[in-house]
């Protein structure tokens, strides 16, 4: 009686649903405090014209997080364990002390987002930044994986408070599709700057270490990598529909009225008047929501490349005895990201800079490892890149490094003048 | 005249010279093969401005810290590619993670000690300390490395499994299943895979027992059917019935019905159970005897079944009708008359539980009474089987103790 045994009824989908979480999770995450700012201000300052910017966005995002996926399924390593492996101890040193540097930075600006976010709604930044960062690293150290990766499910769909406040913005859908598809290009230099900074900040190079790491873990089988490309695709599409949404909602409401923003906040804010208190509400829940999010995966992702790479012993389950390395990076990451938030005075902006420089430096380096890695045949056998997708790849990683050299170029000049 | 001892980070990239000291290019690699107590170092492989050059060691006439050069010309040197299944210590080994038997731990290759021991120049110990990262960085040179001699280590790739000593391999084999278990969550699923297959049915079967349930489903899953089932067959049925429970039901049948028959009805009755009942948890691998058997029949019976049953601290007086009427401990049945029949030694009404109870109640039960194993009963109080402390003992500890296995 084969179909009566209890206990054993588990179908394809929930085979799929046991798979899915690495690519989606990543792609979420990437809608961050500092992704969502820089849409935000988009739409708020450049309307409807950047939308058409979302395809080939979603094109490149998907490339990336594609290679990165099969990377990881079929080697079973992650990827600072295969720089290790195949380019030696020196480049890997100085990939990861720059991952450090930057991923800093990045964790920063989370905690930085927390408290803008919280603040609209009367919270002090001394309660909700120590409460935030103590939350992530109990959440980490004390919850198993599987638990954690289920919280990281649901808060990519809190990411949905963007599509509803989206809706509430009550945009000319006939011209939002209209601009989604058709290219107005605009040879002014601000909108030129913002069109980098929209498809540049789509792809960090700690988002690859992240996604590789998580997919690892999973142990999926080579036989189903076409579940994880679900995945992948999946994550991609909503994270892109979800930037598609803060970017109308305030073309709707703050460009048409002709307000200008600098910063996600003062999006939520600007947004109470013209499309309603809801609306706001919700675009602040969603940046506190991100900022967590990211803050969570942030330092869990950083202290776990470093360690894998250079070959210290890595794990949540492990004590400061155990594995001082990684239980030392994971809170010092916390503890410091959290503290220059609260420290009146510390050099924030400066760090932000830095941090987006050394991001831009990285990247092009972490790209072009992806791409050696991914067709080299002795580790991935027939899963190497095709000849037609190896040129488009490459032709994808070449825009990606041209877009952050001129976001590093624009970081140093703007933060100059400022 | 060639070092006692040398690191590879100390070689790689220093010229080679020839006998008039000229040189002849840089060390890129070098080649080994098995060897015992230590892989020896065959040759080198030197990059020139011609092309890759081989240089056997028979040819190498000084070899230390400050120079290393051939007794020959640079003319009479062979131009030459690795070999496919050639072993290199720097393309193979450095860097590379690998397994420190003795430490029961994965650690990553930092450098490679090598050395001339009774005319054998070859792998001495690999470093895997702070001290090897240093002196790769170009910081500190001198620096000591923490070292892991040769003959404690096995490697990870299938390639290169003829490297590891004889003695190693046996160690490895004989290594306590919790010990593998822990390793093997360290190392990636194809590693996996491959240093399981070095392992006999029997002792896979332990290791896979030990693992988090849906790592050993997700190994099963990956076997050859007719191995996975042996594999089963070896394990104990409540671990076998877990790892099956927790594969999809066409794969979970078929390998079912590749098992041996009784063993498969064994797994399959347990498989009825929920997971966190103590129906789930209980293995229906028991010694149970009639009431009127005396205690020297018992104890000539018992010796032909306990090779096969792990719980025998624990012996249980049944009827024909399986219903459950006592339990008498080996203690008990030693110290007994030999002709007392097992009714007149037995406790009676022992502590039990149901199959539907929930696992936390089969926890406290088994810590409050400090037992080593509890019966399991339907309603009827027949007797479905036994769960024994190892099986509870996880739920009892703290929380981040048992977390990961």
């Amino acid at each position: 009686m084969p179909g009566g045994i209890k206990g054993i009824n588990r179908t394809k989908i929930l085979f799929f649903l046991s798979i899915i979480g690495p690519g989606i999770i990543t792609a979420n995450v990437d809608n961050d405090a500092g992704g969502i700012a820089t849409y935000s201000v988009a739409g708020a300052q450049f309307g409807y014209t950047l939308l058409w910017s979302l395809i080939p966005m979603l094109v490149l995002l998907f490339m990336i997080q594609e290679m990165v996926a099969r990377l990881g399924v079929v080697t079973g390593k992650g990827l600072s364990d295969l720089i290790r492996e195949q380019y030696g101890v020196k480049v890997t040193f100085f990939t990861m002390l720059a991952l450090l540097l930057t991923n800093f930075g990045n964790i920063t600006a989370e905690f930085a987002g927390l408290a803008a976010s919280l603040e609209i709604f009367g919270v002090s930044r001394y309660i909700s930044v120590p409460l935030g960062a103590a939350a992530v690293w109990y959440l980490v150290v004390w919850g198993n994986y599987r638990v954690v990766e289920k919280v990281f499910l649901f808060a990519c769909t809190v990411y949905l408070a963007y599509i509803i406040s989206g809706f509430m913005a009550n945009p000319p859908w006939e011209e939002v599709m209209t601009a989604m598809v058709v290219p107005t290009f605009r040879v002014e230099e601000a909108y030129i700057f913002m069109l980098v900074g929209v498809i540049g900040t789509t792809i960090a190079p700690w988002m690859q270490f992240y996604q590789q790491a998580s997919i690892v873990e999973k142990e999926i089988h080579v036989k189903d990598y076409r579940y994880v490309r679900l995945d992948v695709i999946v994550g991609c599409v909503f994270a892109v529909v979800v930037v598609f949404f803060i970017m109308v909602a305030c073309a709707a409401t703050l460009h048409a009225n002709g307000i200008r923003v600098t910063s996600a906040e003062d999006a939520a804010v600007a947004l109470a008047p013209l499309a309603g208190r809801h609306a706001s509400i919700l675009f602040a829940v969603g940046l506190a929501n991100a900022s967590l999010f990211a803050a969570s995966i942030l330092p869990l992702s950083t202290a776990y490349s470093i360690c894998e790479g250079m070959g210290w012993e890595a794990g949540v389950s492990k004590n400061f005895r155990d594995a001082p390395q990684f239980m030392g990076l994971y809170t010092g990451l916390i503890v410091l990201g959290a503290a220059f938030i609260l420290i009146p005075g510390a050099p924030l902006i400066w760090i932000m800079l830095v941090s987006q420089v050394i991001n831009g430096i990285l990247l092009p380096f972490v790209l072009i490892f992806i791409l050696l890695l991914v067709n080299d045949g002795e580790l991935m056998g027939r899963y190497v890149n095709g000849r037609i997708y190896n040129g488009v790849s490459w032709l994808a990683v070449v825009v990606l490094i041209g877009l952050s050299m001129t976001l590093i170029y624009l970081a140093i000049t703007q933060g100059i003048i400022g | 005249m060639i070092t006692d001892s040398i690191y590879l980070s100390e070689l790689l990239d220093r010229p080679l010279l020839d006998k008039k000291g000229d040189a002849i290019g840089k060390i890129r690699d070098l080649s080994v093969a098995p060897g015992d107590p230590f892989p020896c170092v065959e040759g080198l492989y030197v990059k020139t401005s011609r092309g890759t050059a081989y240089v056997s060691m028979k040819e190498i006439n000084v070899l230390n810290k400050r120079v290393v050069t051939i007794r020959g010309d640079a003319g009479a040197i062979a131009y030459a590619e690795p070999r496919e299944k050639e072993i290199l210590i720097a393309k193979h080994i450095l860097d590379k993670q690998i397994v420190d038997v003795n430490g029961v731990k994965v650690v990553r290759v930092n450098d490679v000690q090598l050395g001339q021991v009774n005319d054998h120049f070859g792998v001495l110990a690999i470093d895997v300390g702070f001290g090897g990262l240093l002196r790769r960085l170009g910081f500190g040179k001198a620096k000591k490395g923490t070292l892991i001699p040769w003959r404690c280590v096995t490697t990870l790739e299938p390639g290169l499994d003829r490297l590891t000593l004889t003695m190693t391999r046996k160690s490895l084999s004989e290594m306590h299943p919790v010990d593998m278990a822990e390793i093997l969550s360290q190392v990636s699923m194809q590693e996996r895979t491959a240093l399981l297959s070095t392992l006999d049915e029997e002792t896979a079967g332990d290791v896979i027992g030990e693992l988090d349930e849906q790592t050993a489903a997700r190994i099963i899953s990956e076997m050859e059917p007719e191995k996975a089932a042996d594999v089963l067959e070896h394990m104990d049925p409540d671990e076998a019935a877990d790892v099956l429970g927790d594969l999809p039901e066409k794969k979970a049948v078929e390998l079912l019905n590749r098992m041996e028959k009784e063993e498969a009805e064994e797994v399959r009755e347990l498989l009825e159970h929920d997971e966190d009942t103590a129906g789930g948890l209980m293995t229906t691998e028991y010694i149970c005897f009639p009431p009127d058997m005396t205690a020297e029949e018992v104890m000539k019976e018992l010796r032909l079944v306990a090779p096969d049953i792990e719980m025998i601290y624990y012996l249980y007086v049944v009827d024909r009708e399986e219903h459950l009427l006592g339990v008498l401990s080996l203690k008990d049945l030693i110290l007994a008359q030999p002709k007392a029949p097992l009714a007149s030694i037995m406790v009676t009404s022992p502590k039990t539980v149901l199959a539907r109870d929930d696992e936390k109640v089969v926890a406290e039960m088994v810590s409050r009474y400090n037992l080593y194993a509890i019966p399991v009963v339907d309603e009827e109080k027949h007797l479905l089987g036994i769960i024994t402390v190892d099986d509870v003992v996880d739920m009892l500890l703290p929380t981040p103790l048992r977390r990961k296995r």
